[in-house]
């Protein structure tokens, strides 16, 4: 290690080598300038360690725990963004107000109520699919199998949720279709409902289950299924016995990952629910509008929904999961 | 008979696949199909079929702007995430144990924390180091949603590197940042290069981050949500027909690149 930090500082192979590879790359890093400066630095260890983990380090305490934090720190303190004249004060208040009142209770166990009962849902019917692809396609087309899938979730949340409406109006397809062929007089209502809501929020996370729940399938060596099956195992027997048990880590992070996405949907229960339907974040955003004082009340409802939802998460993973499987 | 049992749960599972395709399908089929009503309002049957929706759209410059914006904010938005992203991703590699844990946990977390979380507890922090909102905050969101995405694909590339490339770089005299740059980085090549197609979708397709941060301009997101809620006429679909078109464009063409790629 010594031995080459001190040719690379000297410069010696690189100038013998920097004919070969006449790159603009080279021969900055032959030039005098940068051997006296980031190449002196590097040839140092601590410097070195210094240099690749400054940034990284900086990112993730400022950018993904700062904001957190600050979030925390906010729902403690009376009042803020600060006035003059009102310095703010510590306290648990902007806690107590969630327990006050069903209009702001009621609207987390609905989101959670929706969340849980979506995550189900897509489990549901995601897994035969992801099954199909994995066991049953032949291996050469299987990625194209898995395009198919993949398409039509590169089309973001806001046209997504917009096509549920072109299917569930009064005058969408479905309507439309039951009333030609005879079905219905007057269009049923489906948007705005709770149902038009659970099947948005279906249709916009199922990906987040299918590719876990795939990779998972997909690592079941197909002899063990053989084996079973010679031994007089029939589908449902080989279904429960072998391949529901080997397919439980792409169970938990994907109902981990759809639950978590699910919960924290803010568009798509604003454009397809109805009255009925408030779900938490339209119930914290509504602090954050306008020249309102009420951030802290909103960061500690904020605060409520990521403690429970990260909580519910582990507490499924630990029950489904068992110790070995982690979030990620 | 026999054979025909056998087969049956082979045939159910191939009607759930086509099924399911022909669910995810439908909706966005009905959308573009929609954007070539010759009417003002939208409802079935379609009726009068025309292309004007596509020439209104393409003259209008609030939805001309609004798709620079969101190019220029998901460009800034990859340059950023892709360098802190696989430079986090260095780190982690060469941290073992523990730290090596802890470190990937944490560059995870805004992956796992709920949207709505995520945008509030930035809109707060952007107020507390007096950031305003605007380009700079959104594109701040963005980045911060994206980077755990190139570094679990930094990762994974990483760890398929065979070790004694960048042995056998030092032992010829480069020191670290010249080996990183002459080798590390081009193996890395296909990992970083489907990581940046990821953020620019991620960027392009997110609302509730730009809802929170954004100043005036809108972005494609908010731009659609605000007509759609404005009241709705064929013109969204055509909008969106065109976003959705360029999107999986892009999609396709990630696929395509990361298993050339993969192949070689």
């Amino acid at each position: 290690m010594a031995s080459n930090s001190t040719l690379a500082r000297g410069g010696a192979m690189p100038a013998v080598t920097a004919p070969a590879y006449s790159t603009r790359l080279s021969a900055l890093f032959n030039s005098g300038l940068y051997q006296s400066t980031l190449g002196a630095l590097v040839s140092n260890k601590t410097t070195r360690m210094v240099l690749l983990a400054a940034v990284p380090i900086v990112w993730i305490v400022m950018m993904h725990i700062g904001p957190i934090y600050q979030m925390l720190k906010i729902s403690l303190l009376s009042n803020y963004p600060i006035q003059h004249g009102r310095a703010p004060t510590f306290t648990f208040a902007n806690y107590a107000i969630f327990f006050s009142e069903p209009l702001y209770f009621m609207p987390l166990i609905r989101s959670f109520v929706y969340a849980t009962s979506a995550t189900a849902v897509t489990l549901l019917v995601v897994y035969p699919v992801a099954y199909y692809v994995a066991k049953i396609v032949q291996p050469d087309r299987r990625s194209k199998a898995l395009l198919l899938l993949l398409v039509p979730f590169w089309a973001g949340e806001l046209i997504r949720t917009f096509s549920i409406i072109m299917l569930l109006a009064n005058r969408g397809a479905l309507n439309v279709f039951l009333r030609d062929i005879g079905m219905i007089d007057r269009p049923i209502p489906l948007l705005y409902t709770p149902f038009s809501l659970g099947f948005g929020l279906v249709y916009l996370i199922s990906l987040y289950m299918l590719l876990p729940l795939y990779s998972a399938i997909d690592k079941i060596p197909k002899h063990l299924l053989d084996a079973a099956a010679d031994l007089g195992a029939g589908p449902f027997t080989r279904f429960r016995r072998i391949v529901l048990p080997l397919s439980r880590d792409g169970i938990v992070s994907g109902c981990s990952l759809v639950f978590l996405t699910s919960i924290g949907v803010f568009a798509t229960p604003m454009l397809l629910g109805g009255p009925t339907t408030v779900l938490f974040p339209e119930t914290i955003s509504g602090f954050f509008h306008g020249a309102s004082d009420k951030w802290p009340v909103g960061a500690a409802f904020a605060m409520i929904m990521l403690v429970s939802a990260l909580t519910t998460a582990a507490i499924f993973m630990r029950i489904v999961g068992g110790k070995s499987t982690r979030l990620m | 008979m026999r054979t025909m049992l056998a087969d049956a749960p082979r045939t159910a599972l191939t009607m759930a696949y086509w099924g399911f395709v022909l669910y995810l399908f439908l909706p966005l089929t009905l959308m573009m199909a929609m954007s070539f009503k010759n009417a003002a309002f939208i409802a079935f049957p379609i009726g009068d079929w025309t292309f004007d929706w596509y020439l209104k759209v393409m003259q209008d410059k609030p939805f001309l702007e609004a798709c620079a914006y969101s190019v220029l904010v998901a460009g800034l938005t990859t340059l950023a995430a892709t360098v802190i992203g696989v430079w986090i991703a260095m780190l982690i590699a060469t941290t073992e144990g523990r730290w090596g844990a802890v470190l990937f946990a944490l560059a995870c977390l805004p992956a796992v924390v709920p949207g709505m979380i995520s945008a509030i507890s930035l809109r707060i922090f952007i107020s507390t180091i007096d950031m305003p909102t605007g380009t700079s905050a959104i594109v701040l969101g963005h980045t911060v949603h994206a980077v755990p995405f190139v570094v679990v694909m930094a990762l994974t590339r990483l760890r398929s590197m065979p070790a004694n490339l960048v042995d056998a770089a030092r032992d010829l005299g480069a020191d670290s940042v010249v080996a990183f740059f002459r080798v590390t980085l081009p193996y890395l090549g296909p990992a970083i290069g489907g990581g940046m197609i990821f953020c620019i979708l991620l960027s392009i397709d997110d609302f509730v981050r730009t809802f929170f941060l954004g100043g005036y301009r809108p972005t494609l997101p908010m731009l659609i949500f605000a007509k759609v809620q404005g009241g709705m006429s064929p013109e969204i679909n055509a909008m969106a027909t065109l976003v959705l078109l360029v999107t999986g464009a892009v999609g396709l063409y990630a696929e395509y690149y990361t298993r050339r790629s993969r192949s070689r």
